[in-house]
């Protein structure tokens, strides 16, 4: 069939994993899933690749270097063309790096954020190549995008 | 057993102590999960962290699951056929740097087997009938499959 993509998923614990992890579950016999989570109770479920890196939220700035760092540098090593994910602050950071390298970018903003798009999301909107909202009243069909939902 | 689990990111002792406080009146057997929170439960069983593999041991005992209004565990929940009470972090209180699980609350209500409680008033309401709350069914799978279509053909593209 076609051909199989290299896709680097990353998001913060917690909610955000989960949500990226029923995702990616769907993702997986189509293509190859590199993850990258700030979170070290997690193990890895049988063959799945994934990174620990640096914990880091919107409320401690500073720890946004070192994960960048560590994005950047996963980033070079396994060349993904596509970055996927769900959130936060190590999403955004995913998101403007992969723009730098000019790999594919897509965000699907946690279906926490029902009001409005969250706080992380907004950051990407304008640089993501795909920004999906999983509620339909978020959606502006041009730029945010609604195509379904985890839930 | 009722596993109660508040998420890793920040503590949520109202909740905590809420449970444990009904839970020791009750002499019913409670695991807490309570990450850093400063009241130490005095009944129920506690750890502050725990591995993926503990959770998923202790959700799959638990007949009740009481949480933040965080989705990881309501996701978690709904897939394990486990009722889930949940109650919301207020900002106002300190609680979660912004009040998105206030607004979560609305339709969280909406889902199947998920029960909601803004304050221990409302939690001891529904743990009094708590042989009462059942499970949701497995729901939306055909608005999950739709969204992991749309994005496998998103990363083709």
């Amino acid at each position: 069939m076609s051909t199989q993509h290299k896709v680097f998923a990353i998001s913060s614990p917690g909610g955000h994993w989960i949500q990226l992890t029923r995702l990616c579950a769907g993702l997986e016999a189509q293509h190859q899933i590199v993850y990258a989570l700030p979170d070290k109770l997690f193990k890895p479920k049988g063959q799945q690749k994934i990174y620990s890196i640096v914990d880091v939220s919107a409320d401690d700035k500073w720890k946004l270097i070192p994960c960048a760092l560590q994005v950047g540098y996963i980033l070079l090593k396994e060349r993904p063309q596509v970055i996927l994910s769900t959130g936060a602050a190590p999403g955004v950071v995913a998101i403007l790096l992969g723009k730098l390298f000019r790999i594919r970018t897509i965000w699907v903003d946690s279906i926490a954020n029902v009001q409005k798009i969250s706080r992380s999301g907004e950051l990407v909107k304008t640089k993501a190549d795909v920004f999906l909202t999983q509620w339909e009243h978020l959606s502006d069909q041009q730029q945010i995008l609604f195509k379904g939902s985890v839930l | 057993m009722i596993f109660v689990a508040v998420g890793t990111q920040f503590p949520f002792d109202r909740l905590i102590r809420c449970v444990d406080e009904w839970a020791a009146a009750q002499g019913i057997e409670v695991l807490a999960q309570i990450a850093t929170g400063g009241y130490l439960p005095k009944h129920a069983r506690y750890e502050r962290f725990m591995t993926t593999e503990a959770f998923n041991t202790a959700l799959q005992q638990a007949s009740l699951i009481i949480s933040h209004a965080g989705m990881g565990n309501i996701i978690t929940a709904i897939e394990s056929s486990k009722p889930i009470i949940v109650m919301n972090r207020q900002y106002e209180l300190g609680e979660h740097r912004n009040n998105h699980q206030a607004d979560g609350l609305e339709w969280m209500a909406k889902l199947p087997g998920v029960y909601t409680a803004k304050t221990c008033e409302d939690l001891r309401i529904l743990l009094d009938q708590h042989d009462n709350l059942s499970a949701g069914s497995q729901l939306g799978h055909e608005r999950r499959q739709r969204l992991i279509n749309f994005i496998d053909q998103a990363i083709r593209a």
